[in-house]
């Protein structure tokens, strides 16, 4: 069912894990960043940092043996489609669990309008 | 309610509030014993006669992760016990009997530390495990202990559904009673015996992953929930519509997260599968969070009415998130998870999770207490001495927990590449792991950095002790609700 790590790997599986998640966060931050700003030159360096967790991921999928097996690739498709759809999922909610907060920052969308404009 | 501004002053509380404080007191103390058989048991990694046949390493780090459990757990229910009256807009329902409990619990609990500390040698029966030592790891407290915390909490339970019933039954009520139902029923999977060690562990995780890390996760996200109403101002509306996404996702993920502790305990192969799939995304809520946290900073621009608070808070954003998301992630698929499982790698990330997940936020809880003691004082900037002692309390214990934590990663490298990859999982590799020169480092460094937080955790005790006293202003309003 599974093909353990070989040694030559491990650091590389435990750097690249690291930087799935990091590179995650930092795909989230500046997505929420350019959207509340209405900083849009923010947006391509959002995708550049999920770019860059989709070759950390390949990278731990390489290492860790992920590749070989089907199950386990869908894994591998299942988390960069998660980390992908994941902050416009909660941006889309955040709108909508404010929108009948009046704005005290003019740049924060107020309506599901102002999400999709 | 009459107020003494500046003093400690117990008029100042409400009933729920002022068995909270007891709560907290003793989660303090339980706090400190942990730090101490921590520091105790980790000098005995690196001088191994050190206390020998006195107070052997098995009790120490026995006390000490014990003792965290329990400093918690007072943790916790001291929070909610601080909020229950505010939130329900009702006096707690049987505060004599909750009272009561209080004192038997924590009669119970120094019995049980005192037992572990003096009667821990000898044969293992079924007197033993009534009366000494239950002996699963992490709740090794015997038999008639777990019966009574059970029954603390049905009590517990008991104060908080009924009171939230008779008053105003809110969104964070519902989740939480709930919760709380869960709290005692999944800690009974923890207590009955089973001659199959792989049938024994498999509920004993229920307790250590299900009970620890989802009932209390999610007791967390109702406290929270408070906090940020009470700190932020943030809307109820809005905390409780979040309160709903987040137990949400943190069951959708985490409850099958369970999976990855099934990988070696002899379970069906399966449990890759289910465990490799939930832990690869068990991370993803956690990057959902940070665009929350950004949406709500940009929105209110983080004006709070105590900052200790409020600075923990974001502690606990941090902490909860490379703590579980990070350390976790880097060593939880099962074909890594192989060589790493059970080494230090595990107790850094256990580390860096607990503080950052728990001990952080009922650290937090402890400074709005502490303002609510003296009587609602100003928590906010120009604090005397510009603050420096909740400043320094929070640098102190933060460095000093990440620099346990990279310690504790360093060994447990040296070990999953030497003891588990290259010897194979034998005693030889276990000793020569052990041995390593990377090994003995990685734990001075955590000695070193365990007598920081030590350090940290005394200035802690040191400023809630004394913040806000003599303090005439009243705490900056913020608006709620």
């Amino acid at each position: 069912m599974i093909e353990p790590a070989l040694l030559a790997n491990f650091f590389t599986i435990f750097f690249s894990s690291a930087m799935v998640i990091l590179l995650g966060a930092l795909y989230a931050l500046l997505f929420a960043f350019s959207r509340i700003k209405g900083e849009r030159r923010l947006m391509p360096l959002a995708y550049l940092s999920y770019a860059g967790l989709v070759v950390a991921t390949l990278t731990l999928a390489q290492a860790a043996n992920l590749l070989k097996q089907p199950f386990w690739f869908s894994i591998v498709l299942l988390m960069l489609l998660g980390y992908l759809l994941a902050p416009h999922g909660i941006w889309h909610l955040c709108v909508s669990t404010h929108a009948d907060e009046a704005p005290r920052d003019s740049a924060i969308p107020n309506s599901k309008q102002d999400f999709i404009s | 309610m009459a107020t003494t501004m500046g003093r400690l002053d117990s008029a100042n509380l409400n009933g729920g509030q002022k068995l909270a404080v007891k709560y907290f007191l003793v989660a303090g103390i339980l706090f400190g014993a942990q730090i101490l058989f921590g520091l105790i048991s980790g000098l005995q990694y690196l001088m191994p006669e050190l206390l020998y046949g006195v107070l052997d390493f098995s009790v120490n780090r026995m006390v000490h992760i014990n003792a965290l459990v329990v400093w918690l757990l007072y943790g916790f229910l001291g929070s909610v016990y601080w909020m229950l009256e505010e939130e329900s807009q009702h006096e707690v329902v049987g505060l004599k009997l909750g009272n009561l409990i209080f004192w038997v619990l924590t009669s119970a609990v120094t019995v049980v530390v005192l037992v572990y500390l003096l009667v821990q040698v000898g044969p293992g029966n079924q007197t033993s495990l009534w009366l000494i030592n239950e002996g699963r790891e992490y709740i090794e407290a015997p038999r008639w202990a777990d019966i009574g915390i059970v029954v603390s909490v049905l009590v517990f339970f008991y104060n908080v559904a009924t009171t939230f019933s008779k008053g105003r039954y809110t969104g964070i009520a519902g989740v939480l009673v709930l919760d709380l139902l869960a709290l005692f029923g999944l800690y009974l999977a923890g207590m009955f015996y089973t001659p199959n060690i792989s049938v024994d562990q498999y509920w004993w995780w229920w307790v250590i992953h299900l009970w620890v890390e989802a009932t209390w996760e999610v007791m967390v996200a109702c406290i929270m929930a408070y906090g940020l109403m009470k700190v932020l101002g943030v809307r109820r509306k809005i905390v409780e519509t979040w309160l709903y996404i987040e137990v949400a996702l943190m069951f959708g993920s985490g409850i099958l997260g369970l999976g990855h502790h099934y990988f070696w305990i002899g379970t069906p192969e399966y449990w890759f599968t289910i465990g490799g799939l939930f832990s690869a995304l068990e991370p993803v809520p956690l990057v959902a969070m940070v665009v929350h946290a950004v949406f709500d900073a940009g929105a209110r621009h983080a004006k709070n009415s105590n900052h200790p608070t409020m600075a923990w808070l974001i502690a606990h954003a941090f902490g909860n998130f490379f703590g579980a998301g990070v350390w976790g992630f880097m060593h939880t698929l099962p074909q890594i998870n192989l060589y790493t499982h059970g080494t230090q790698w595990s107790a850094s990330h256990g580390h860096l999770a607990f503080f950052g997940a728990y001990a952080t936020i009922i650290i937090a809880f402890f400074y709005l207490a502490a303002q609510r003691w003296r009587g609602g004082v100003w928590m906010s900037g120009e604090l005397p001495g510009n603050g420096w002692k909740w400043k320094w309390a929070l640098g102190l214990l933060n460095l000093g927990m990440i620099g346990m934590t990279v310690a504790l990663l360093i060994s447990g490298y040296e070990q999953s590449q030497i003891e588990r990859a290259i010897e194979g999982s034998s005693w030889i590799g276990y000793f020569a792991a052990q041995a390593h020169p990377w090994f003995i480092q990685g734990m001075w460094w955590r000695e070193a950095f365990g007598v920081m937080f030590a350090l940290g955790f005394v200035l802690l005790v040191w400023d809630l002790l004394t913040i806000g006293k003599g303090e005439t202003r009243a705490q900056q309003a913020i608006a709620a609700e």
